[in-house]
């Protein structure tokens, strides 16, 4: 599904210079939650922000459905995020202002994929019904839980039915009760979907659902 | 969907404040511009209701009609070559029979026929007198009978009375004429005499100059003002939003139309504010007592308005340059701890 091929990255301040990434070499299949663990400042969120088109590498390649995302120019990137990834991040980042089928329908817009009216209001509901929110179509974020927002913020990354999910400390902010349903509904999306998910966690609670557990020790894969 | 509507429908109050002090500006630019233009009628309406043509003053009268001194033979000779017709204006007072004094500018012009004896006077006149009235001028002891009335017809903030040529001539102690009025919109040079056009020859007269300059002052710092208070304004709200915006940039979602979103909520907003301010403004022109000289110009308004409009949108633009700065990557991490 998406490859990683020796991925090198440093930031620099200044004269100082520092290597992040020391070439990560990772494979990430469809239908498969992977999951990338270790300290914190380990490299884990550079890593899936990297692989999500969202920052440039230092060296290294990122291929994905037989392109080099590092060869990409920011337009590209950006129709790449839209099509094919779902994102879900440690805040839920939800439009304040849209409702819970809104920000879905939001997404599937952005996503440029094509449905009709009915067909559209008909996969969000379907959407919605996946991660048990149908019923709080019309509620706002600020009307709504930690773990509700972060069901949208699921149902949002799904809606447009992207190869890849990428979520950085999903469950970061919720209680252990949520973060296990949370985790439940990732790890089903993957069996049905065949979406495949990279999330970052360190939660050790967590690593259960995942399929594949890699460990990032100071800038590569352990 | 529509981003922007959505937006402004959640957040009612946050765009009604916005609205609100567009309108309130807005309205206030159109009332000093209808006062201005109201004002500027009242000094002047005598002068800004003839058509284009040159008005011609002795040369050595350093722009100041009362000055200008034109003799009957280069008079005559000006209007038979080029047309037109003489006009002398003097400020001075009418006394009715109960000994009130009234303030006018007599006027012989020569689109202006009135027999001798006789004189018309401005509308804003017909209050206190009729026609058939007698009014009498003192320093020269002549008494006039009031033939009739014309509209606007003010000059120096005074009703006009229109003079017989002879007439005239009593009352200024001079066969000269002060000004020759050509129209047309021809560029005359007569040696010894300067020409003006319609405008620059409204600018000759002080008070006129004075009044507009300071009321045109103000219209255009509350331009200035509404463009400030419209980019200030949304340079607030996209701060607010910046990290919204990255969000969705991180989500695909396109910074055009994060622009477009931005100018949306602009247009509505400026449309409902000026579609507002303006049927008061023009409300304004026919509720304004007549002694408080009001009236706002249609064309006016409008160029005003689309000059509001234009600034609004420069002043959000050049605020809507964070939307373009912003990175997903550091949205994406301001969420985290
Ligand atoms: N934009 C950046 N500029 C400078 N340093 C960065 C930047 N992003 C991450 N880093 C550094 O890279 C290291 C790894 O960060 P990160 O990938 O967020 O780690 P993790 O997610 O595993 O906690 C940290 O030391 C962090 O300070
Ligand atoms: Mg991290």
């Amino acid at each position: 599904m998406m490859e990683l091929k020796q991925i090198e990255k440093s930031f620099s301040a200044g004269e100082v210079s520092e290597q992040v990434l020391k070439g990560v070499t990772l494979t990430i299949e469809s239908g498969k939650l992977t999951a990338l663990t270790g300290v914190s400042g380990s490299g884990k969120s550079t890593l899936l922000s990297i692989a999500a088109g969202l920052q440039s590498t230092t060296s290294g390649s990122v291929l994905f459905d037989g392109r080099d995302l590092t060869s990409l120019d920011q337009e590209e990137l950006r129709a790449l995020r839209a099509g094919s990834f779902g994102f879900v991040f440690q805040s839920s980042h939800l439009v304040p202002f849209l409702t819970a089928a809104e920000q879905l329908e939001l997404m599937l817009k952005t996503s440029g994929r094509k449905l009709s009216k009915k067909a559209a209001a008909a996969e969000i509901s379907r959407v919605l019904t996946r991660v048990g929110m149908e019923h709080r179509r019309n509620a706002y974020p600020d009307t709504m839980s930690g773990g509700e927002k972060q069901r949208i913020a699921i149902a949002r990354a799904l809606i447009h039915q992207p190869k890849i999910v990428f979520a950085d400390e999903p469950t970061a902010s919720l209680d252990s009760k949520r973060s296990h349903d949370i985790m439940k509904l990732l790890k089903d999306i993957t069996t049905d979907t065949g979406t495949a998910v990279l999330m970052v966690t360190h939660d050790e609670e967590m690593l259960g659902y995942a399929d594949r557990v890699v460990e990032m020790r100071d800038g590569l894969i352990g | 969907m529509n981003l922007a509507w959505k937006e402004m429908k959640k957040n009612k109050l946050k765009f009604f404040i916005l609205g609100s002090i567009v309108f309130l500006v807005s309205l206030l630019t159109f009332v000093i511009s209808g006062l201005a233009n109201g004002l500027s009628e009242d000094n002047a309406s005598l002068i800004r209701n003839m058509p284009e043509g040159q008005f011609l003053m002795s040369s050595d009268a350093e722009e100041t009609y009362s000055m200008s001194v034109i003799d009957p033979g280069l008079r005559d000779q000006v209007i038979s070559e080029h047309g037109g017709y003489a006009m002398s204006l003097q400020m001075g007072f009418l006394t009715d029979d109960e000994d009130r004094q009234t303030g006018v500018t007599f006027v012989h012009s020569g689109d202006h026929q009135v027999s001798n004896g006789r004189i018309i006077l401005d509308e804003s006149l017909q209050k206190d007198y009729q026609t058939g009235d007698h009014l009498t001028h003192e320093q020269s002891g002549t008494t006039f009978t009031v033939a009739g009335f014309v509209p606007q017809a003010k000059f120096s903030h005074a009703p006009s009375a229109f003079l017989s040529a002879d007439d005239a001539e009593q009352i200024t102690r001079t066969k000269a004429s002060q000004l020759i009025f050509v129209p047309g919109s021809d560029e005359l040079s007569v040696s010894g005499l300067t020409a003006f056009s319609k405008s620059e020859f409204l600018n000759t007269i002080p008070s006129y100059n004075a009044e507009q300059l300071s009321l045109n002052m103000i219209v255009w710092f509350l331009i200035a003002i509404s463009g400030m208070l419209f980019g200030i304004f949304f340079y607030m709200m996209n701060v607010q939003k910046i990290g919204l915006y990255g969000i969705l940039k991180g989500l695909g979602v396109k910074t055009r139309d994060l622009f477009r979103m931005m100018w949306t909520q602009l247009i509505i907003i400026t449309l409902i504010a000026l579609t507002a301010s303006l049927s008061i403004g023009f409300s304004l022109n026919a509720v304004s007592p007549g002694d408080l000289p009001y009236l706002l110009a249609p064309a006016t308004a409008f160029q005003l308005s689309a000059v509001f409009t234009l600034v609004g949108f420069f002043g959000a633009t050049l605020s809507g340059v964070q939307i373009k700065r912003i990175e997903p990557l550091q949205a994406i991490r301001q969420g985290e701890v």
